[in-house]
């Protein structure tokens, strides 16, 4: 991860021709702010490695090294930001006080107000969890009540990270700047990945027809992409951080299969023999690509504009290439390790592999254009919280 | 709102069917002994009550030796029967090493078998118990964590409203600067919006909350069909198996065909209500896809309790329940049992908590039945071993004990008020029908039944003594009817009991 941070940052003084004045100067990052990033690498790799392992080895308990990793990551950002708040607080670091924000009496860098708050969701999802598997039934789905608050919480810690990374980087100068880009590019692509985790259920290459695929991609990717592609302050931000996002997809669609591993639950309906990854990414480098042009072209314009060229590029960007690719990932030839449509859970039956070779249709043609244009108008609404995003991500300043 | 009250009522009614039980009625653990080799052991499955979930099994041999004990857990027939997952090790207990539990994850709805490995010293010996899995209900919230989780809740939305207020009030003031009235203005408007989103998005989480447990508990929680029983004009007896979209939605693990069990597809109990002091199992024949009939001939009137006990293609059963009204006499069909030689019937006194210490019975050739039972009182939810011996009138053993559709005995346990209802063998409590199931899955994929000496299925010497492996699920008031054949005439002899 080090070195693509690293290689990234060299890629950096295009934008930043001021850092080549400090490129002599040593990046001063604060260790806190390499603790966040840690924090929500470890939930990532944890959350991605979870879901394998229910697709592949089935029995889960707390102890799991998927479940270990999610944890490390929400305590190391708890304590982090715990510290962080108490030492602003009752210290008497000047610098650190002058660069804080007030919450109930607290002072301490925004981020980490965020963060602890995640952190605080993310223990409140474990009880509620736990009855609901009682009440429910053992994990078989990613979207459940409790999972959404885990998720909330997750992207508490995660938002709370960037947080503080983005005011550390938008007071800073030089080398230390650009170091903290990357570094804010890099986070910002988990990011998207935990919230692409997310909606994984729907982003199977048999949506790729029904509108269901598009509005809830419309639903939150915008915000993200055009948040931190304007908060980055790059070009090509929001090309950036969706490439990230696929690489990480495609690292594990390609890697985990070499790790080989066994059911350890009944029933077993697909005989599997090594880590089970998740599907093919979104090609959100596409319409990435056109919303850094409309966000270069518009810049300074009226934020609805933007908004509505924004959302419509990101939802026909999308449509452009997820349809003919949607067509391909149900075809025989994507059936192998690059595409992964051969991967199927040790739970899934033979029987309905169909569900996944066969496109899940909207009822009629215009049942799909009336979701297409629910698909557009979310897209616009979340591309305008994604300009206020941006906007206030490059104007924080504690 | 009316979406709102469908959907409440829906929950409601999802709930209120928790006492909905498949195989017996409100019965739901699995109690079975068999041969593993030289070992005689008992099994016992404690079912979870949501599926998938992890049930509780608790294994006891009749004698030491047993190294390790090895479990595992597959569907009987169809797709999940094919790859089963590595065993489980059962942990013995300390100071009995004759007793080993563990855990059984069951990961579906359907009918599943437990594959139980025992290792000693002389090699390996196997044997297949089945389980029907099944969600029976969902569990409501502990007012504690509704309150832990609420005060939650309440923290974590004043704290969200509060760090965006920070947010806005001194997020993007320089180092050092201070927050003016204009900021703090805006801090707040940017607060109560926030917490009007908030609270949006909070209602519009409750709402998709009480959707998807509707819709989970509707999915998942099992149901048998209904059962809908009527009388024609010759005073035949019809029964119609409503539609049961809890099975057609599983057609690979639970079927809907039906297999005899015993050598009939359907084993019907009469049970007078009240009082339960008339007795009938009957065995309809089948007249449509999902209709029987039987030519009842002369009972009891009375108003009855009906238990109709089925089992799937899987192995899996139901036990379907209605109640009715019949008259005695009208029929077309003469005297009782023309319907089947393997019908039965029994009369009683009415059940009493002052008959439960009656441990005689008498049968109605002149003999008796004793229980003999173990001194103490009996205790709900452990595994209990039902003995009786048969006397003929002049109190000598029976010797001429014969099978009753190939069992030594059949019995059925009853509670007071008609919630439980168990139907349990010397075997336990699985139909025979999922047994062979269970065990032809087993013998087809290479186990070594074949090769097992001492591997016997459904085999009894038939002594004056039967006994049936069986824990009662609640404390109450229980009816038991235990039924031998003995000179081509069922006898049935009807114990009280009561559970703490």
């Amino acid at each position: 991860m080090l070195s693509l941070e690293e290689a990234m940052a060299q890629t950096l003084t295009h934008d930043f021709p001021g850092a080549s004045a400090g490129a002599a100067a040593r990046a001063e990052v604060p260790w806190h702010i390499w603790a966040g990033v840690v924090a929500v690498s470890s939930i990532m790799f944890g959350l991605y490695w979870d879901i394998s392992w229910h697709q592949t080895i089935g029995r889960d308990t707390f102890w799991t090294p998927a479940h270990l990793a999610i944890h490390f990551g929400g305590i190391l950002a708890a304590i982090t930001c715990t510290y962080l708040i108490f030492s602003t607080t009752f210290g008497h670091d000047a610098e650190a006080k002058a660069t804080s924000v007030g919450v109930w009496g607290f002072r301490g860098p925004l981020g980490a107000f965020l963060t602890a708050w995640g952190g605080v969701t993310m223990l409140t999802s474990a009880p509620f969890d736990n009855w609901w598997h009682n009440s429910f039934g053992l994990d078989v789905e990613i979207l459940s009540p409790p999972h959404v608050v885990l998720g909330v919480g997750i992207m508490g810690v995660g938002i709370g990270s960037l947080l503080l990374l983005v005011s550390a980087m938008n007071r800073a100068q030089g080398i230390t700047k650009q170091r903290l880009n990357a570094m804010f590019l890099y986070t910002s692509g988990i990011l998207l990945v935990l919230h692409m985790i997310i909606v994984s259920e729907y982003s199977d290459g048999s949506f790729m027809h029904s509108s269901i695929f598009y509005k809830i991609h419309a639903f939150g990717v915008p915000v993200l992409l055009v948040g931190f592609g304007r908060g980055s302050g790059r070009r090509w931000g929001a090309t950036i951080v969706a490439s990230i996002y696929m690489a990480i997809f495609l690292l594990g669609l390609w890697i985990f299969p070499f790790f080989p591993a066994t059911p350890k639950l009944g029933p077993v309906f697909t005989n599997v023999t090594h880590m089970v990854p998740m599907g093919f990414p979104v090609l959100l480098i596409f319409p990435a690509i056109l919303m850094d042009i409309v966000l270069n072209r518009t810049s300074g314009r009226n934020a609805w504009f933007q908004a509505l060229l924004l959302g419509t590029v990101f939802v026909a960007g999308l449509l452009a290439v997820q349809w003919p690719f949607g067509d391909f990932m149900i075809s025989t030839h994507a059936r192998n390790a690059v595409f992964g449509q051969n991967y199927f859970p040790y739970a899934f039956p033979p029987s309905l592999y169909k569900l996944v070779w066969e496109f899940q249709l909207d009822a009629s043609p215009g049942v799909f254009w009336k979701g297409m244009g629910i698909a557009w108008a979310l897209a616009v609404a979340s591309s305008r919280i994604g300009v206020a995003f941006g906007e206030r991500l490059s104007r924080l300043r504690r | 709102m009316k979406m709102k009250l469908r959907r409440f009522i829906t929950l409601l009614l999802s709930l209120a069917i928790a006492s909905a039980c498949f195989a017996h009625v409100g019965s739901p653990d699995v109690y079975f002994q068999g041969q593993a080799g030289a070992y005689n052991i008992v099994v016992v499955v404690r079912t979870p009550q949501m599926i998938p979930g992890v049930a509780e099994i608790e294994i006891r041999s009749d004698k030491p030796g047993i190294r390790t004990v090895k479990i595992v857990p597959l569907y009987i027939i169809g797709p999940g029967s094919k790859y089963p997952p590595p065993p489980d090790v059962l942990q013995p207990t300390p100071g009995d090493s004759q007793f080993f539990t563990g855990k059984l994850w069951l990961m579906g709805s359907g009918s599943w078998e437990v594959r139980i490995e025992v290792d000693d010293d002389n090699g390996t010996a196997t044997l297949a118990v089945p389980v029907p899995a099944a969600a029976r209900n969902t569990l409501p919230m502990q007012r504690s964590l509704g309150i832990l989780l609420l005060g939650l809740m309440t923290l974590l939305v004043v704290a969200i409203v509060s760090i965006l207020g920070a947010s806005r009030r001194e997020g993007q003031l320089e180092p050092g600067a201070q927050a003016g009235p204009q900021q703090k203005r805006a801090a707040k408007i940017v607060m109560l919006v926030a917490l009007v989103i908030v609270i949006a998005l909070l209602a519009a989480g409750r709402w998709w909350w009480l959707d998807k447990s509707s819709s989970d508990s509707a999915r998942k929680i099992y149901q048998p069909p209904k059962l809908s029983v009527s009388l024609d004009q010759s005073g035949k007896l019809l029964l119609h198996m409503g539609e049961s979209p809890w099975h057609t939605r599983r057609p690979d693990t639970v079927m809907t065909a039906l297999i005899p069990d015993h050598g009939h597809l359907m084993h019907l109990f009469l049970v007078r209500m009240p009082a339960m002091d008339r007795f009938y199992h009957l065995h309809p024949a089948q007249v449509g896809p999902e209709d029987f009939s039987d030519d009842l001939g002369m009972i009891t009137p009375g108003h009855y309790q009906v238990f109709a006990d089925i089992v799937r293609a899987s192995g899996f059963p139901d036990t379907m329940v209605a109640e009715t009204d019949l008259p005695g006499n009208g029929s077309a069909f003469g005297a009782f049992g023309r319907g089947s030689p393997d019908d039965s019937e029994a009369s009683a006194a009415a059940l009493s908590e002052a008959s439960a210490d009656n441990l005689t019975a008498p049968l109605a050739d002149g003999g008796r039945m004793i229980w003999e039972r173990e001194p103490g009182a009996l205790s709900a939810n452990k595994l209990l071993w039902f003995k009786f011996s048969v006397e003929d009138a002049g109190g000598v053993p029976s010797q001429n004990l014969e099978p009753y559709m190939g069992m030594a005995g059949h019995a059925e346990f009853i509670r007071s008020d008609f919630s439980v209802f168990a139907h349990v063998h010397p075997d336990g409590s699985a139909p025979m029908a999922a047994v062979n199931l269970a065990n032809a899955n087993f013998a087809a994929q290479g186990s070594m039944m074949a090769a097992m000496p001492g591997m016997q299925l459904g085999l009894h010497k038939l002594s004056a003594e039967v006994s049936f492996p069986y824990g009662f699920p609640k404390a109450g008031l229980y009816r038991i009817f235990v039924q031998v054949k003995r000179n081509g005439h069922v006898e049935t002899g009807v114990f009280d009991a009561h559970v703490n």
